[in-house]
C-alpha cells in the first residue's frame, strides 16, 4: 500500500458550500486542497435548480442555479484545486482520517491537516412525517422530483398533489405545470406558507394552483401506483379533522416537508451537533467541536439563500487555511455561547472564541412578528440594530457585529424586540 | 367601468395584500401597500407583469439529456407558457457553451433564450 | 443459467409443483430438491418473497410465545433447533442474539388490591419461574431468569418499571426475504424451476388424484402439489376441491428506524411480558427488535381485514405502536423513524397451522394457516411436508449430486478495503456507490439483476442489495437504480417498475406531456 496522503485541506461535498470553501482555503494560502464530490459533476444541488433567484447578495444579480454554480466551478477549475468526482466518503474519524472510494482510485485513505464538511442536506420522507396508507410508486420528495425532471428528463407524475409549501415544493408546482403535468393543489399543514412570498406568487398564483393552508394528507391510496390521497383540514393542534376528509385522485404525491442536514459522517467523527439546527455546533470560523474539522452551508443549518451558504463557506475555508498555516501555534480560546434571546430560535455560529473580526450571525425567529427590531448585544452594549417590517420563521435573518478588536467578552445575545418607533 | 385587482407584494416578508383600482386601464389607486415599493409593484403587475422564464430543452449527444435554459431578461408574463411550449419542441446539439443563445427573440419579445450552463 | 423466469415456457411436467414462492414454498422446494430435481415453484408476483414473507419481523422465535400443545408450538420449537443446519451454505446469516422478556410493574397493576409483598413475589419470582417452566416443558433450552439489575445491565434503555426478566438465548433474527430468495436460488441450483408472474388458476383432478396444475400461462402435469399460497391458500385449495378451511386475513404494521440511531439502543430483542388477559390484540404483543440488518423495529399491530392485499397502515396503528412502546422504552427517539410496513397474516379460524395431505384429492398437500411463527417454523414445516410427500411417493433416496452451496454475491459494505480494491480493479463498477445511505455499489445492483432469481424491479433490487432502504428512502438512488435496471434489462426507463406490473416509477419523459416527441 502506498503511503497515506496528507492534503492540507479536504472539502467533502462540492455544492455551493464546498466550492466556496475550497476556493477560500486555496486563496487564503493553502496549496494542497482536495474537493470530493459523489456526483459526476460539481455544483451539488444547483445544477437541478434551473429557476432564477440565486446570487442577489453575492453577485448583486439574479442568476439560475446552474449559472450560480458555474461562476464557482470556473474558478475552482482555474485555481489548481484537486477535484475528485464520483467519489463517496465512506468514513471519517475524529483524528481526521478519511476513507473514500471511486471507480478509478478504488478505496483510498487520507489524513488531511484540515477538513471542511459541506455535505448539504437531505429531504424528509413520508415516514418522517408519518403519512399513513399504502407504499405505492409515485410518492416522491420534491428535490428528488426536481432532479428527475430537470436532469434525468423523467416525469415522476402527471397529476400531482404537493404536500408542503416550502420553497422546493412551490418551485416544483410551477415546474410540473410547465412540463405539462397537472398540479391539483399544494397542501400545507401550517396556517402560513412555508416558502417565500415571491414563490407563492410566481409559482402558484401565476398558474392558478390552489394553496390549501391548514391541510394535510392523511392517507395514500393505491397498492401499486398512487391512485389518490385523502386530504383533511387540521385543527389548531395540527390534528386532522375527520369530517373534512376528501379524496383527491392523483398519480403522484410530491413531498416538500423539510430538510435535514446530512451529518452521518460528522457523527462518526464525534462532531458535536446542535439539536436545534441538526448540524454541527460551530464557532465564528465555522470550526466544529473537533479540532481541524470545519463545516459550512446546509450541513450546518438549512439556509434559505445560497448567498449565505457561500458566505459561511468562505468563512470555513479561510478558517481551515488559518488553522493549517498557524499549525498548533495558536490555542483555541474557550468559547462564549451566543444567547438566543427574545423571539430567536437559534443562532449560527453557536459559539464565539475570538472577537478580532466582524462576525456574521444567522438566526431564525420563533414566531412571526411585525414592526420588529433585531439587535446584537455584546455585554449589554448594542452593537447591531436593524428594523424589519416583519420577521417570519421561514426566513433566515443575518445580523453582523464588530466587537471592535480583541477584548474580553462575557456575553453576546441576539434578540428581536418590538420597534417602538414603528409601533 | 372601475375594476379592482388583487396582488400580493413580494418585496419583503410583510407580503402586503395589495388592491389596485383601475378604470379602462388607468390606475386610480393602490390600497394596502405599506410602502412605496408596494405601490410601484402593484402598478407593474397590472400594467406590464414580466417574468424570467426558465426551462429545459432536449440535447443530442450531451453529457446529460437536457440543457437548462433561461430568458436573458424577463418577458411578459402572459407569454411564459407559450415560450416554454415552444422550447419543448426544440432539440439542440452538444456541446453547448454557457450563455449560448438557444432561441433568439422568443415570441417577438426581443429577448433571447440562452443556455444557463455549459454542456459538454 | 439454471433459472427460468416469467418469459420462458412452462415445462409440460414436473415431479412436484409448489404453489407460492414465500418462505414456506421455497423451503419445501429446496428440501424437495435433495431428493428430486424436477421441482417447479409457481409464484404470481414479480419476485419470490412478495407476500407475507417480505413483511414480517424477521424473528426466529424459540416457541415460548405459542400455546402449549399446538402444532405451531411444536414446529416452532423444532424449527428453531433446525435453523443453523437449514441455512448452512445459503449465505444468509441467522443471528441468535436472544430475546429479553421484561416483566414490569404493569404486569400486575398496583391497584389490583393484592398485598404488595405477594405481588412482588409473583412478579419477581413466580412469573419468571413460570415462564421458564413453560418453555422447558415445550423443549426450549437455555432460558434464564434475570433480576432487575441484570435486565438493566443487558438493556440499559428499558423502562425503570422493569422488575425482572427472562432471557431466551435461542431466539434469533434472519432476513426473511433474503432467506426466501436464497432458498429459491438454492433450489434452482439443484434443478428446480421458479416461475414468476405466473398465477395458478386451477387444477386438473382425475380419479380423486391431482393430475396437473393450471396456470395463466399453461398447464404442468404433476402427481404432487404443495399449496403454500399464504393468505390465498384457502382459495387455492378450493380450486382443487381440497379445501375446507377459511383464512381470515389479519394485518400487522411495524415501524422501522434508522439503524445508525437505534443500533445501540437495544442489543437483543425486547418484549414486554403480558398476562394472557392483558393482550390488547391477537398479536403476541410483539416487541422492540432489530431487523437482521440492525434497524430497530417496533410492532406489530394486529387488525382483522377483509382484503388480502391490505398492506396499508393507519394513523391509529402508528399511534398505537408508539404508545405501546413508550412504556417499554421511554426515551426512544421517535424521529429516527425511516419507514413502516404492513404484512398480512394468514390465520385459519382455529388459529393453528393446517398441514397435511388432502383426503379428498390424492397428491395435494395443504400447508396453510401459516401465520406467525411461520418464519421460525419454516425448517420444521419443510421437514414435516417432506415426510408427507415421501408417503405420497416422492423418492426417499438423497441425490448424490445435490449441491449444498448457494453462492451469495459479495456485499461491498461488508468487505475489507483490500477485498474491495481487488473487486474494483476487476470491475470499476464496484467502486461506484449508488445508494449513499446503505453504501451499495453499481456492481451489486447489476449482480442482482442477473442473479439466479433475477431482480426485475426496484423493490426486488432493494430486497437483494438494500438500495433505498436507508434514511433517504431512495431519494438519492431511485433514478440511479432505475437507470441501471433499464440498461441491464434492455428496456426504456419508463418501463421500470417499483414492484411489477402497474407500478411504473416514472410516467413519461420530459416534454412528453407537452406533446414534444418522446425520446
Ligand atoms: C406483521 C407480521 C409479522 C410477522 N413476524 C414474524 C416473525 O417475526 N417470525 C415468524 O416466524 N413469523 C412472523 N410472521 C409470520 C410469517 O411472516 C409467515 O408465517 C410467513 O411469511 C408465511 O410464509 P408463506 O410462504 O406461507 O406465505 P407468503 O409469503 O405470503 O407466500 C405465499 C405466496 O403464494 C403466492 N400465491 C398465492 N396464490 C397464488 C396463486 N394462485 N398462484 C401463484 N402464486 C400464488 C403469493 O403471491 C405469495 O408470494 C409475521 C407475519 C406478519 C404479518
Amino acid at each position: 500500500m502506498s503511503a497515506i496522503r496528507r492534503p492540507q485541506c479536504v472539502v467533502i461535498g462540492a455544492g455551493p458550500a464546498g466550492l466556496g470553501a475550497a476556493l477560500a482555503a486555496r486563496e487564503a494560502g493553502l496549496s494542497d486542497v482536495m474537493l470530493m464530490e459523489r456526483d459526476f459533476e460539481l455544483g451539488g444541488i444547483l445544477p437541478q435548480c434551473i429557476h432564477d433567484g440565486f446570487g442577489s447578495i453575492v453577485f448583486d444579480q439574479v442568476l439560475t442555479g446552474p449559472q450560480y454554480a458555474q461562476r464557482f466551478i470556473e474558478r475552482v477549475e482555474k485555481a489548481g484545486i484537486e477535484v475528485k468526482l464520483n467519489t463517496m466518503v465512506l468514513e471519517m474519524r475524529g483524528d481526521r482520517r478519511i476513507t473514500a472510494v471511486n471507480p478509478r482510485d478504488g478505496v483510498f485513505e487520507l489524513e488531511p491537516a484540515s477538513i471542511v464538511l459541506s455535505m448539504g442536506c437531505r429531504e424528509r420522507t413520508r415516514h418522517q412525517v408519518m403519512i399513513p396508507g399504502y407504499r405505492p410508486a409515485g410518492v416522491i420528495c420534491a428535490g428528488a422530483a426536481q432532479r428527475d425532471i430537470n436532469i434525468e428528463g423523467l416525469m415522476p407524475g402527471r397529476r400531482v398533489v404537493i404536500l408542503g409549501s416550502g420553497d422546493i415544493g412551490l418551485i416544483m408546482a410551477r415546474r410540473f405545470t410547465l412540463e405539462g403535468a397537472e398540479v391539483e393543489g399544494v397542501y400545507e399543514i401550517m396556517d402560513h406558507p412555508g416558502g417565500l412570498t415571491r414563490n407563492v406568487v410566481q409559482c402558484l398564483h401565476d398558474y392558478d394552483i390552489p394553496l390549501h393552508l391548514s391541510h394535510t394528507v392523511t392517507f395514500i391510496h393505491g397498492r401499486k401506483r398512487v391512485e389518490a390521497v385523502t386530504v383533511a383540514r387540521v385543527d389548531e393542534a395540527l390534528r386532522p379533522i375527520k369530517e373534512t376528509e376528501r379524496r383527491v385522485p392523483c398519480d403522484a404525491l410530491v413531498l416538500s416537508v423539510g430538510l435535514i442536514p446530512e451529518n452521518e459522517l460528522s457523527k462518526q467523527a464525534g462532531v458535536e451537533l446542535d439539536p436545534l439546527t441538526a448540524g454541527p455546533v460551530v464557532d465564528e470560523r465555522m470550526h466544529t467541536s473537533v479540532d481541524g474539522i470545519f463545516a459550512c452551508g446546509n450541513v450546518v443549518s438549512v439556509f434559505d439563500l445560497v448567498d449565505w451558504v457561500t458566505q459561511t463557506a468562505e468563512t470555513a475555508g479561510r478558517g481551515a487555511a488559518e488553522y493549517v498555516l498557524e499549525a498548533g501555534r495558536r490555542k483555541r480560546k474557550p468559547p462564549v455561547r451566543v444567547t438566543a434571546g427574545r423571539n430567536v430560535k437559534f443562532v449560527v455560529p453557536q459559539l464565539l472564541r475570538e472577537f478580532d473580526r466582524e462576525i456574521d450571525l444567522f438566526f431564525r425567529v420563533e414566531h412571526p412578528e411585525r414592526a420588529a427590531r433585531t439587535r446584537v448585544l455584546v455585554d449589554g452594549e448594542e452593537l447591531y440594530s436593524r428594523k424589519a417590517k416583519m420577521v417570519r420563521p421561514p426566513e433566515m435573518i443575518k445580523a453582523g457585529a464588530d466587537p471592535g478588536g480583541a477584548r474580553k467578552v462575557e456575553d453576546i445575545t441576539v434578540e428581536v424586540v418590538g420597534d417602538e418607533e414603528e409601533a | 367601468m372601475k375594476k379592482t385587482h388583487n396582488y400580493t407584494c413580494i418585496n419583503c416578508p410583510l407580503s402586503c395584500a395589495l388592491e389596485l383600482t383601475e378604470e379602462n386601464g388607468e390606475v386610480l389607486e393602490v390600497k394596502g401597500a405599506d410602502c412605496k415599493v408596494g405601490q410601484k409593484y402593484a402598478r407593474e403587475e397590472f400594467e406590464n407583469p414580466r417574468r424570467v422564464v426558465s426551462t429545459t430543452v432536449r440535447v443530442e449527444g450531451g453529457a446529460l439529456p437536457l440543457l437548462p435554459v433561461v430568458s436573458a431578461a424577463p418577458i411578459p408574463k402572459a407569454l411564459v407558457r407559450d415560450a416554454v411550449r415552444m422550447l419543448s419542441k426544440l432539440t439542440v446539439n452538444a456541446p453547448v457553451a454557457d450563455g449560448q443563445v438557444i432561441y433568439p427573440d422568443i415570441l417577438g419579445t426581443g429577448v433571447d433564450i440562452i443556455a444557463s450552463r455549459p454542456l459538454p | 443459467m439454471a433459472y427460468v423466469n416469467g418469459q420462458r415456457p412452462l415445462p409440460s411436467r414436473a415431479g412436484l409443483v409448489v404453489v407460492g414462492g414465500g418462505v414456506i414454498g421455497c423451503s419445501i422446494a429446496r428440501e424437495a430438491t435433495r431428493f428430486i430435481s424436477d421441482v417447479v415453484v409457481i409464484e404470481k408476483e414479480s419476485d419470490v418473497a412478495c407476500g407475507t414473507s417480505k413483511a414480517n419481523n424477521a424473528e426466529v422465535h424459540s416457541g415460548i410465545g405459542e400455546d402449549a400443545g399446538t402444532l405451531k408450538q411444536k414446529l416452532n420449537v423444532r424449527g428453531n433447533q433446525l435453523y443453523d443446519e437449514f441455512v448452512r451454505g445459503l449465505g444468509v446469516e441467522l443471528k441468535r442474539q436472544g430475546l429479553l422478556i421484561v416483566i414490569t410493574q404493569r404486569t400486575i397493576p398496583r391497584d389490583g388490591g393484592m398485598p404488595e409483598e405477594e405481588r412482588m413475589e409473583l412478579l419477581t419470582r413466580k412469573i419468571p419461574e413460570g415462564i421458564v417452566a413453560y418453555g422447558e416443558n415445550a423443549g426450549i433450552k437455555g432460558l434464564r431468569i434475570l433480576t432487575r439489575d441484570e435486565v438493566f445491565r443487558m438493556e440499559p434503555n428499558v423502562t425503570r418499571e422493569a422488575v425482572a426478566g427472562v432471557f431466551d438465548p435461542t431466539y434469533g433474527l434472519i432476513s426473511p426475504y433474503k432467506l426466501t430468495i436464497a432458498l429459491a436460488e438454492h433450489a434452482v441450483i439443484n434443478g428446480a424451476k421458479v416461475f414468476l408472474n405466473t398465477e395458478v388458476t386451477g387444477f386438473r383432478v382425475e380419479g380423486g388424484a391431482v393430475r396437473a396444475v393450471i396456470t395463466d400461462r399453461g398447464e404442468i402435469e404433476t402427481p404432487m402439489v404443495v399449496n403454500a399460497a399464504g393468505v390465498f391458500a384457502d382459495e387455492v385449495a378450493d380450486m382443487a376441491g381440497a379445501g375446507g378451511f377459511v383464512i381470515h386475513p389479519r394485518k400487522g404494521a411495524t415501524l422501522l428506524f434508522d439503524r445508525q440511531v437505534t443500533a445501540e439502543y437495544v442489543r437483543s430483542s425486547v418484549a414486554e411480558f403480558r398476562l394472557p388477559g392483558q393482550r390488547t390484540t391477537q398479536s403476541k404483543g410483539g416487541g422492540a427488535m432489530p431487523t437482521a440488518e440492525g434497524n430497530l423495529q417496533l410492532g406489530p399491530t394486529a387488525i382483522e381485514t377483509d382484503d388480502k392485499y391490505d398492506t396499508s397502515i393507519s394513523a391509529e396503528e402508528i399511534e398505537e405502536i408508539f404508545e405501546r412502546f413508550h412504556y417499554l422504552l421511554p426515551d426512544f427517539p421517535r424521529d429516527a423513524l425511516i419507514s413502516a410496513f404492513s404484512g398480512v397474516r394468514a390465520p385459519t379460524l382455529e388459529e393453528d397451522f393446517v398441514i397435511g395431505a388432502s383426503e379428498a384429492v390424492r397428491g395435494f398437500v395443504n400447508v396453510a394457516g401459516i401465520q406467525s411463527p411461520g418464519l421460525a417454523s419454516a425448517p420444521a414445516i419443510a421437514e414435516m411436508v417432506l415426510g408427507i410427500l415421501h408417503e405420497l411417493g416422492l423418492s426417499r433416496e438423497p441425490r448424490p449430486d445435490f449441491d449444498p452451496v448457494r453462492p451469495a454475491p459479495p456485499k461491498f459494505s461488508e468487505l475489507s478495503n483490500v477485498e474491495r480494491n481487488r473487486l474494483i480493479r476487476e470491475d470499476p463498477r464496484w467502486g461506484n456507490v449508488i445508494c449513499r445511505c446503505e453504501t451499495v455499489t453499481e456492481m451489486e445492483v447489476v449482480n442482482a439483476v442477473h442473479s439466479i432469481i433475477p431482480a426485475t424491479n426496484m423493490d426486488a433490487v432493494k430486497r437483494r442489495t438494500r438500495t433505498g432502504m436507508g434514511r433517504c428512502q431512495g431519494g438519492f438512488c431511485h433514478n440511479r437504480v432505475a437507470a441501471i435496471l433499464a440498461r441491464e434489462l434492455g428496456i426504456p426507463v419508463t418501463e421500470v417498475t417499483k414492484d411489477g406490473e402497474g407500478s411504473p416509477v416514472f410516467l413519461g419523459v420530459a416534454k412528453e406531456f407537452l406533446g414534444g416527441a418522446a425520446r
